[in-house]
């Protein structure tokens, strides 16, 4: 049984995370989480070191399974998914997808075969014995390519990538797999102003069509992308709203802002 | 503090201080002791012997004399006599009784000294023989001298030589002991003694009595008379009978007692064998957990090990000799030894060969092997093809015994090393600079190198010392298995499995698991033999990675690829 | 791991993945003419053997025939490695336990085609009259036909490989650990084979074999016959291996060397993939196995011992892993050098092999095919032996 949020209960929502612990050793990276997701949101994920972001991550894919509590995907056809009970690559075929913090990508395959085999079409082991490449799916690599500006070095290896670059990529990835919600974990890390805020219009564009979750450090890179941040500390839903109200909420400044924080929010 | 414990210690320190180093006043002194209190006691029996021997119608007076004396002397002198050794001569008019040692050796039996004599001496002497009454008075007092000696063990073993007969003949001997013996071990012996011999000996009561006393006693020697006793029972149709219930009593008490000394058994000999696994398990453990170096030739180091205590041995045989007391102190010595030469040469490889393999296990696997297979050949071609002989120190030779279980000194000596090992690891990681270090580079190599910890040099380090552990471990299996070229090979695929059960590079995780791999092995031994046991042990392992795949401890790293 | 350098020389020609498609080889004429020429060179050897003349440069005695078609048969035990550790990123130490294991299944058809003509003149093999057997196993007596030993050969290896992987890639071990576990598998292995009553003859093995399929194995011809099907075994291998390579399973398993989490992350069930190709492999070793057991004679336990695994090891590394001719090159390379050191040096061939292995892995990450191809990069005249790696 599922309790929604009554705030949302008119929207429907593709992800519901209640009462979820996980604990590692004793530590408590996740303490009572309840996170919800509607249709089609952006949501930006912020928080300080150690505040359990990560494993939230985790949890979400299935790379860690949770202590107790329910996570839940609502596919559009009505169906409810346990991610809790599924692996990653069974979640991962539900049309969730993660884009990790240091770029994760097949170094020894060109730029190209990387986004082929990304594509969103079977995959099981004898599936892929006899997988031929069609005109549709080169025109969606087409596209990709161009959406992160990789056009001219498809035939590259992927290995050969600048850092940013290789950000782009495993971004473009994550595009081909057309999944319903995107996790994204530091989409702007190690890249350039100039590059950041190509990322933040990707990802602004991709609202509406993609459910996505980002988890960023940037202030700069939030106040550009950010609709409404959700705020974690020990593990634990402390904050959530709309960004400006947020920055500005004194408990959010104490935990994790602090001096910064309040400079950043009087200018 | 256990009696038996005692003994032990105190044997070991008399026999390793009691060297040709300390030839002190002290050690004079009690020599000096030893050999007057000797004389006047043994004095003593030879005197009456020498006065039964030559006695001439007073035999009984004397036997009864001689009865008091527990000494060992006695029964080889009355055998000498028994055998014609012994002959009578004329000395300054006085009658003697000579005992022959050899065809050309004589000495005096009142006093047990050497004596010359000439070829006219020998003519004049005339053998002596126990005569038929005297042979039977002396053959009981023979039968029960060993209830006399001055050994506690002797006693206890002469107590149930005597019940183990079932011979009534006995019983008045072993009873009159009773009464006067103070030894609680002893007293326990002869109770379990005359037990068994009254099962045979004794009234319907007494029989009873016997079973029951037996029973309480966890006799294992008892244990089969008793069964032959309610076996007469069932076949006569008693099974109802008092004696008969109290047989199946007293067969399953000590049935219980057997299956308890056997597990502990196994559960000993599995700790001593997780203790070198702990031992060789800990460098490996360190040196993957440290650099991610796994280590293939860390066996070799093993080898390294146990060659270097040949070596001390061979040294301290040349120097010493095979039967001196220094000889003892070799393998003590070689411990040392061993841990710094593997650690010299270790440290050589480091600097040469494996600092190039930082944070490459794979690669520093395979050449590690090749690191092993020169290392193999190069001790085939030093020391030969053949295992080469490593003796134990005397005093690692026998068995404590416990509550009727016997653990053996070396094993024991072993498990004390693994504890020093381990704590002496836990200190230097803990309470020392070089520790500190280590522990920062394990954690985050690029923050430790930053912060100005000597990265390199704690590494060359701590390879080091991973080298040496493994020769110490080395240096311990001398002690009980072979010392050859690949001696090393032999443990290597058990310390890995180690080491993966107790997640890489965690210490607590080895300690236990070792413990746990020694333990289990030799816990399914002695029912599906060497063999059948370590292959179940290897299937536990993975059955035991499908429940917990990090191993024991598992760290959690948040890097994707591990 | 520097795996991808290697894979740099090719793909400067974008080819599209078309499935399964074994004429691919026809998409590089270069690869295709390699490929004739290593079989047309091979097939040489017998051909000069049986035709040849008998003494000079160019005999060929019947003894080197039976050797090079051991060389072949370890080539393409390289070459099932290759596939687990050059191409998945697998270091499996437990390819020689495989190549035994189709050797031991091969070997019970021979041991029981002697029937009588053994030492002690029985039906039962010779070791199990000495241990005092009074009738065949029951898991013996199926291996009387040839057929179903054939299949043995690929299935037992293969069965093996599929629940060990199962159990080891479904809790998730990998890179050191599975290494680890599957040289404590080749030695548990190994220990039970070395036991009399394991029914496989013990120390001893099985040896003294005398006919297959009718054919007198002592024979020259025969020996020819075991060569050539080791050299299309050869050539089979490399087939499938460059035709499994071309297709998007063949991406997978690369990508799964590269970044494992990120296939999974992908919606790929990377244990099946993995499982998939660890079995192929251990069928492909166990092949390999049952060839070289007929033309060397002998087959025991020493041949699956964690040491021989590690030798595999050794000539992928040499050859060049993640290459498709380099294990083939370091397996008869490697074994070349053995055959001469343990003759010329006896007491230092395992201090040249294990100089070998160190100067390898330290200074030849790529192997022989890698330096090669370092060689020719620096030297850039005219394009030829691309298609090595291609």
């Amino acid at each position: 049984m599922i309790h929604h949020d009554p705030l949302y209960k008119d929207t429907p929502l593709i992800l519901s995370v209640s009462g979820v612990d996980k604990s590692f050793d004793g530590f408590k990276a996740i303490n009572d989480l309840n996170f919800y997701l509607e249709e089609g949101e952006l949501r930006t994920v912020i928080g300080p070191n150690g505040a359990g972001k990560s494993t939230f991550m985790d949890i979400l894919t299935g790379r860690t399974k949770p202590d107790c509590g329910s996570v839940v995907f609502h596919d559009s056809d009505g169906h409810d998914y346990n991610l809790a009970k599924l692996r990653e690559f069974e979640i991962n075929r539900l049309g969730i997808g993660r884009k990790f913090q240091t770029p994760s990508i097949y170094k020894s395959h060109t730029v190209y075969d990387n986004l082929v085999l990304s594509l969103d079409r079977p995959r099981g082991a004898f599936q892929s014995l006899i997988y031929r490449e069609s005109p549709d799916d080169r025109e969606i690599i087409h596209d990709v390519l161009k959406t992160i500006r990789l056009s001219d070095r498809k035939q590259d290896l992927a290995g050969s990538l600048s850092h940013g670059q290789k950000q782009w990529l495993e971004i473009g990835m994550l595009l081909a797999q057309n999944p319903r919600i995107l996790l994204i974990d530091e989409p702007a890390a190690g890249m350039s102003d100039e590059e950041s805020e190509r990322t933040g219009e990707l990802l602004l564009s991709l609202e509406k069509k993609h459910s996505l979750i980002v988890i960023e450090h940037d202030m700069e890179f939030i106040r550009q992308i950010a609709r409404k941040v959700t705020v974690l500390h020990q593990g634990h839903v402390l904050k959530d709203g709309a960004f400006d109200k947020v920055k500005s909420d004194p408990e959010v400044i104490e935990v994790y802002l602090g001096r910064q924080g309040e400079k950043s929010a009087t200018t | 503090m256990d009696p038996a414990l005692v003994a032990f210690l105190m044997r070991i320190i008399s026999r390793t201080f009691n060297t040709k180093l300390l030839t002190g006043i002290l050690l004079i002194q009690c020599a000096l002791c030893h050999f007057v209190v000797g004389q006047v006691e043994s004095a003593n029996w030879h005197s009456v012997f020498h006065g039964l021997i030559l006695a001439d119608g007073d035999e009984e007076t004397f036997v009864k004399d001689l009865e008091v004396f527990g000494d060992p002397g006695i029964s080889d002198l009355y055998e000498a006599w028994r055998t014609g050794d012994v002959y009578s001569f004329e000395q300054d008019r006085e009658k003697i009784a000579l005992r022959q040692m050899s065809s050309s050796s004589w000495i005096k039996i009142s006093t047990g000294e050497a004596i010359e004599l000439s070829s006219s001496d020998l003519e004049s002497m005339s053998k002596l023989r126990a005569s038929r009454g005297v042979r039977r008075m002396m053959k009981s007092l023979i039968d029960t001298l060993g209830l006399k000696a001055e050994d506690p063990i002797v006693r206890q073993e002469s107590a149930m030589k005597l019940g183990l007969s079932q011979n009534s003949e006995f019983l008045p001997a072993l009873r009159s002991r009773l009464e006067i013996e103070t030894n609680k071990n002893v007293q326990t012996s002869i109770h379990e003694a005359l037990a068994i011999s009254l099962l045979a000996n004794g009234s319907p009561e007494e029989i009873l009595q016997s079973v029951e006393t037996l029973g309480d006693l966890k006799s294992v020697p008892g244990r089969d008379f008793v069964q032959k006793l309610y076996d007469t029972e069932i076949e006569s149709d008693r099974s109802e009978s008092a004696l008969s219930q109290a047989s199946i009593n007293t067969i399953s008490k000590i049935e219980a007692y057997i299956g308890r000394v056997e597990f502990i058994g196994n559960f000993f000999r599995g700790l001593s064998l997780g203790s070198v696994l702990l031992i060789v398990s800990f460098g490996l453990a360190i040196t993957f957990g440290l650099m991610g170096i796994i280590n293939m030739a860390h066996g070799e180091f093993v080898a390294i090990g146990g060659y270097t205590t040949y070596l001390v041995q061979t040294w301290f045989i040349s120097i010493w000799g095979i039967d001196s007391y220094a000889f003892g102190w070799y393998f003590v010595i070689s411990l040392p030894i061993s841990f710094a030469v593997a650690a010299v040469i270790g440290l050589g490889l480091e600097k040469s060969v494996i600092r190039f393999l930082y944070r490459r296990p794979l690669e520093s696997l395979l050449c590690t092997w090749g690191l092993s297979m020169i290392m193999q050949q190069g001790f085939r071609l030093i020391f030969g093809a053949a295992n080469v002989q490593v003796n134990n120190p005397a005093w690692l030779l026998g068995n404590l015994s416990v509550g009727g279980f016997n653990m053996s000194y070396t094993r024991l000596f072993i498990m004390a090393i693994a504890v020093v090992v381990v704590i002496l690891t836990w200190l230097l990681l803990r309470k020392t600079n070089l520790g500190l270090h280590i522990r920062a580079v394990m954690q985050n190599r690029d923050m430790a190198s930053s912060l100005g910890i000597p990265v390199n040099k704690v590494n060359s380090m701590t390879f080091a010392l991973g080298c040496g552990l493994a020769a110490v471990g080395g240096s311990v299996l001398s002690q009980i298995g072979n010392v050859g070229p690949s001696m090393g090979q032999a443990y290597i695929v058990d310390c890995f499995m180690v080491v993966v059960i107790g997640s890489v590079g965690n210490l607590l995780g080895a300690g236990i698991s070792a413990m746990g791999i020694g333990s289990i092995d030799q816990f399914l031994q002695p029912s599906l033999g060497p063999v059948m046991g370590k292959i179940t042990v290897f299937f536990l392992i993975i059955i035991f990675l499908q429940w917990r795949p990090g191993g024991l401890f598992p760290t959690r790293s948040r890097s994707l690829e591990d | 791991m520097e795996a991808w350098r290697i894979v740099s020389y090719s793909f400067k020609k974008p080819r599209r993945l078309t499935g399964i498609n074994w004429m691919y080889l026809s998409d590089n004429k270069k690869e295709i003419g390699l490929f004739l020429m290593i079989g047309v060179l091979l097939m040489l050897i017998p051909g000069m053997n049986a035709w040849g003349p008998d003494s000079g440069v160019f005999a060929v005695s019947s003894f080197q025939v039976s050797l090079w078609g051991k060389y072949l048969t370890y080539a393409v035990l390289a070459m099932s490695l290759n596939l687990l550790w050059g191409y998945t990123g697998l270091l499996c130490l437990c390819q020689s336990l495989f190549f035994a294991l189709g050797g031991y299944m091969m070997g019970m058809h021979l041991m029981l085609m002697i029937g009588e003509r053994g030492a002690y003149q029985n039906v039962l093999p010779d070791f199990m009259v000495f241990l005092g057997y009074t009738e065949l196993p029951t898991h013996w007596v199926p291996f009387y036909s040839f057929w179903f030993s054939s299949v043995a050969v690929l299935c037992v290896p293969g069965l093996v490989a599929l629940v060990f992987g199962f159990l080891a890639f479904r809790s998730r071990i990998k890179g050191v650990y599975f290494s680890i576990l599957t040289q404590a598998l080749t030695y548990a292995a190994c220990l039970l084979f070395f036991r009399n009553d394991f029914t496989f003859g013990g120390n001893n093995g099985f040896t003294d074999f005398k006919d297959v399929l009718g054919l007198d194995l002592n024979l020259a011809s025969t020996q020819r016959i075991l060569f050539i099907l080791s050299v299309l075994l050869l050539l089979l291998a490399y087939v499938i291996t460059s035709g499994l390579l071309a297709t998007k399973f063949g991406k997978i398993q690369q990508a799964i060397r590269d970044s494992e989490n990120r296939v999974s992350f992908s919606g790929y069930s990377t244990t099946s993939f993995k499982l998939i190709i660890f079995t192929l492999s251990a069928m492909i070793a166990g092949a390999a196995g049952a060839l070289y057991v007929p033309q060397v004679g002998i087959i025991n336990p020493s041949e699956m011992t964690p040491a021989k695994s590690l030798d595999v090891v050794v000539w992928v590394a040499v050859g060049g892993r993640g290459t498709k001719w380099g294990p083939v090159i370091g397996a008869i390379v490697v074994n070349l050098l053995k055959s001469f050191a343990t003759r010329a040096y006896p007491d230092s061939w395992f201090i040249i092999l294990g100089m070998l292995f160190v100067i390898v892995v330290l200074f030849l990450p790529d192997g022989i095919v890698g330096l090669y191809h370092k060689i020719r990069s620096k030297f850039p005249q005219k394009a030829s032996l691309k298609a090595i790696t291609a």
